[in-house]
């Protein structure tokens, strides 16, 4: 049996959701508040010291890094391949992951959680807030949460994730006009990982994701959002923020078709 | 045809040395200075990866077309596509660990730990070249590689020391309990996780003689112990052409924005 600890489809809880729908595998939802800290809880602890999500239980095995999660969600289930056969492809797609994850995400939630979150959680009593940072297990991951809900970033590191933002944007979209996906013709993990990253670009980035600057991300994220696994994983959104994938539905007229109404 | 360019065997570079070492696959070594740039040279194989190189510094693999970076991925590259021992896990969990710890170390320790080498022993050679090599990092693409070398010519590396000796500890107790549970970090077999945090951990009992030791970490000395008697590490380590390879450090990965 499989059971997901899990927020939101996403970011990294999305992660593990969408490869799990991918590959057709059933599993236990347990939906877990992040603003509402749900995942520093003692009975999530018990689960994951570390209080961080997602974290996934198959029978004994518990593991609590998204990333190698989707690894060993494509290795240790059936269901169609979601990482190429090609070392060299497979590497391709590991170099794309660690990109999404330590150098776009980051910026990109610096961003988001100073402008859109952090306000939110904010009307929130801070003595309460503060309270819950201390229950917080990591001490980078207090840091981080301090700095997220008190609006602690400074301008220089804003603007340098503003900068980086742009600049990530331009290397993916020169990637995706060589490449239909981060590993050539096949749809794999890579995919994956980046659209739980992106799929609000156009929405939260409007200047530098579009289609008319990055026509290569948009058609992309499009067709990963037509996917039957994507569309179940993201009707599984509680909030605002997962409803945004909305935006990637085609507008009526605007679907490709082999023949007839050009 | 297979080639790796390389610097003395010691963090990132002795990743690679060891594992096609451990597989007895033939390659042709090429030896570069990275504290003289070499890696900027217009010759030197790149692609729009390998410029990124999210490490900041490290070995290239090229093997026929292919120019490979990143030096956990590499190691994961070596194990798939080449014959000999797999040093891969056969048991899925024990992959999904391989992978994480993969993750952890650059994530954790590798920023750490190239920190405290680059502060003792490459900053005071770059120093008294401060002006020539400010105007060559001056054409530097990305910004984020000419910044890690730009920093070390700064002249007070002190706090930035003293936040990786503390930085150093998590990942450091992580690895000193999971050696606790298993002979290796993935579990009973050896794999590629073993030798990426080898290339990591094996100059901290000089560089961090407070955090590692034989009384805090006797496991990960044992550990240590284990790695060296290898003829695969110890055929990387043969590599070295000053005799000092545990003194020659890169820029590594920067530590998380976030905090």
């Amino acid at each position: 049996m499989v059971t997901l600890y899990h927020w939101e489809p996403n970011a990294n809880s999305g992660k593990p959701m969408l490869a799990l729908a991918e590959k057709g595998v059933r599993y236990v939802s347990r939906y877990l508040d992040l603003l509402k800290f749900d995942q520093h809880q003692p009975e999530y602890l018990r689960i994951n010291p570390d209080g961080t999500i997602p974290a996934m239980v198959h029978g004994e095995r518990v593991l609590t890094e998204s990333t190698p999660m989707m690894e060993y969600i494509d290795d240790a289930f059936e269901g169609p391949a979601l990482r190429p056969d090609d070392p060299l492809e497979r590497w391709r797609m590991r170099w794309w992951m660690r990109f999404f994850d330590t150098y776009f995400a980051p910026s990109l939630s610096m961003i988001g959680w100073s402008i859109f979150i952090g306000p939110t959680a904010r009307q929130r009593d801070p003595a309460e807030l503060r309270a819950a940072i201390e229950r917080i297990p990591l001490e980078s991951r207090r840091i981080a949460w301090r700095k997220a809900l008190f609006n602690e970033f400074s301008e220089d590191e804003l603007a340098e994730s503003r900068r980086r933002v742009i600049f990530a944007t331009g290397v993916l979209e020169a990637h995706l006009s060589q490449h239909r996906y981060i590993c050539g013709d096949t749809y794999s993990l890579g995919d994956i990982n980046g659209f739980n990253l992106g799929y609000a670009l156009p929405l939260s980035q409007p200047e530098r994701c579009n289609d008319e600057k990055t026509p290569n991300i948009m058609e992309w994220l499009r067709t990963i959002y037509e996917r039957p696994a994507t569309r179940e994983t993201w009707a599984k959104g509680r909030t605002p923020m997962a409803a945004r994938v909305a935006m990637l539905e085609r507008s009526g007229s605007a679907p490709k078709r082999g023949g007839g109404n050009a | 045809m297979l080639e790796l360019y390389h610097w003395e065997p010691n963090s990132f570079f002795l990743k690679p040395l060891i594992a096609l070492a451990e597989k007895g696959v033939e390659f042709r070594s090429r030896y570069f200075d990275p504290t003289n740039l070499e890696q900027f040279d217009p010759d030197f194989p790149c692609n729009a990866e390998s410029r990124l190189q999210l490490e900041r510094e490290g070995p290239v693999l090229v093997h026929d077309a292919a120019i490979i970076g990143s030096s956990f991925f590499m190691l994961e590259y070596i194990a798939e596509a080449f014959p000999g021992p797999t040093l891969l896990p056969a048991d899925a969990y024990q992959r999904y660990r391989m992978h994480a710890w993969g993750q952890q170390i650059a994530l954790s320790l590798a920023s750490p730990v190239t920190v405290l080498g680059c502060a003792r022993y490459l900053a005071p050679v770059m120093r008294p070249r401060a002006a020539t090599l400010r105007a060559r990092l001056a054409a530097i693409e990305p910004l984020e590689r000419r910044a890690a070398w730009g920093a070390l010519l700064e002249a007070e590396p002190g706090s930035a020391v003293s936040a990786a000796r503390g930085r150093l500890r998590l990942p450091i107790d992580r690895i000193e309990a999971a050696l606790a549970d298993a002979a290796w970090l993935a579990g009973p077999e050896y794999s590629i996780a073993d030798i990426d945090a080898f290339a990591m951990l094996v100059t901290l009992p000089a560089l961090a003689p407070d955090v590692v030791n034989a009384a805090a970490t006797p496991r990960i000395l044992d550990f240590l112990v284990r790695m060296r008697a290898r003829p695969a590490v110890r055929a990387a380590l043969a590599h070295s052409r000053t005799g000092r390879p545990e003194e020659a450090f890169v820029p590594g990965p920067e530590a998380s924005r976030w905090g």
